[in-house]
């Protein structure tokens, strides 16, 4: 049956409100590995040593596989306990919706995410930056400018500002606002630094 | 000096295929702005789900809801080993390469990956391992790159712009090659590394590596980076000077 329209965060909440019960360890121990095991047996997917797939069978099955592992075991939301349903027919109308292209950064500073499409010639965008890593107060400026300087990065990922003025952050707390904007302030120093005041964070 | 429209805004999903409410509050605020939203997550290999194909069917799955159930814009992968806690594993580089494909097959959707290799800054292992993975996410139809968290990323100050150099020079030396002749390129480029794990140089931290104030870096670097790019040649990446 067709969706009557694609599912978003509300109705996902809503649906974490009402869908099944299950406790979590049941979702991780025993829900998880038991579908994920049964796809694999289903869909006859054995990896061997190959890193990159090169028969179509393995890609479109462990497509499939993967589609169904969605729509037969759902999400868990961890705070209500309940799992959210979705169709097969509303992740495929989530596909659609999806943006096919983002432009990241502004002006001579941007770059083009757009689909490549199996081994393209033309490049992945390279997002540059410590990934979540720590780095401390007193080198983060420096530290962000050596990927914004580097012709090949084109884009920035942030870390994690150890410190916000000597002040160790906490998760839910005010400190947390206040050291995401600096850090945000001084990843924009580093860009300017390195002549790159348009990139995107 | 917010957040700017052509930013990303990240939320995590939570192993695996979970979400909490705070993650979907915030999406439900930047959609309503129109912000770019990337949803993160990096399935375990050998944790809930199991062995490489288990991992990567939860992978394709995690992506789907990304898109599907919590209305991204991008979604940023990073399959990571449950004893090394890397991406730049033989297993964890398989699990990425074959969900890439299999969702870049059948789909448009924007696919990124993130890197946490073993090595840290300084180490001609740790720009092998980056190396690895920027060939096997290019060669697989990723869209975008990110990293380089250095040191498994845990480590103060253990990150550098040298490590994302050779992440992208290694991503458009490889894009537009045959996938069987990459394949044999990284078994070769695995196989010279993943013995090395439990004695993995850590490296140096960021103000050993550059100077500070130029923010040039060390000859030392150059060097290592140097030797690294040797290798990869030797093994058939065609890197550019």
């Amino acid at each position: 049956m067709a969706a009557k329209r694609f599912l978003d965060v509300l109705e996902a909440f809503n649906r974490a409100k009402k869908g099944p019960k299950v406790p979590e360890k049941d979702w991780d121990y025993n829900i998880i590995p038991t579908n994920a095991a049964a796809l694999k047996e289903k869909y006859k997917l054995n990896f061997g040593r190959q890193i990159i797939p090169t028969d179509k069978a393995t890609i479109n099955n462990l497509f499939l596989a993967g589609l169904e592992m969605l729509v037969e075991t759902g999400v868990y939301n961890c705070d209500t306990g309940r799992v959210i349903k979705v169709t097969e027919e509303e992740v495929k109308e989530g596909i659609k919706r999806a943006p096919k292209r983002l432009t990241m950064g502004s002006n001579r500073d941007s770059a083009q995410l757009a689909p490549r499409k199996g081994n393209a010639s033309v490049k992945p965008i390279i997002q540059g930056g410590p990934t979540g890593a720590p780095v401390s107060e007193d080198v983060f400026i420096p530290l962000f400018q050596s990927y914004a300087q580097e012709a090949i990065v084109d884009t920035i990922v942030s870390g994690v500002m150890a410190t916000c003025e000597g002040v160790e952050v906490k998760t839910k707390t005010p400190w947390e606002i206040k050291a995401t904007l600096a850090e945000v302030r001084a990843i924009r120093e580093a860009t300017a630094r390195a002549g790159r005041p348009g990139m995107s964070i | 000096m917010a957040m700017k429209p052509w930013d990303s805004h990240e939320v995590s999903q939570l192993n695996e295929l979970k979400i909490d409410n705070e993650g979907l509050t915030f999406v439900a605020g930047w959609l309503a702005q129109g912000d770019i939203v990337m949803v993160e997550q990096m399935p375990i290999f050998g944790g809930y789900a199991g062995g490489a194909e288990e991992t990567a069917i939860c992978d394709v799955a995690t992506t789907l809801a990304s898109f599907g159930v919590i209305g991204g814009s991008w979604h940023l992968d990073g399959p990571i080993h449950i004893r090394w806690g890397i991406t730049t594993a033989r297993e964890t580089l398989q699990i990425a390469g074959h969900a890439a494909a299999a969702i870049d097959a059948n789909t448009d959707l924007l696919l990124g990956n993130q890197y946490y290799p073993v090595a840290g800054p300084c180490t001609e292992m740790c720009l092998l391992e980056t190396a690895a993975q920027a060939i096997t996410d290019t060669a697989s139809g990723r869209e975008l790159v990110s990293g380089v968290a250095s040191a498994k990323g845990v480590a103060l100050n253990y990150t550098t712009g040298m490590e994302a150099r050779m992440m992208g020079e290694a991503a458009a030396a490889v894009a537009g090659m045959k996938v069987e002749k990459v394949n044999q390129i990284l078994e070769a480029l695995v196989s010279s590394y993943e013995k090395q794990y439990a004695k993995a140089p850590k490296g140096k931290p960021f103000q050993e590596c550059y100077d500070v104030k130029s923010v040039l870096p060390s000859e030392e670097y150059l060097e290592v980076y140097g030797k690294a790019c040797k290798t990869l040649k030797d093994l058939g990446v065609p890197l550019k000077e």
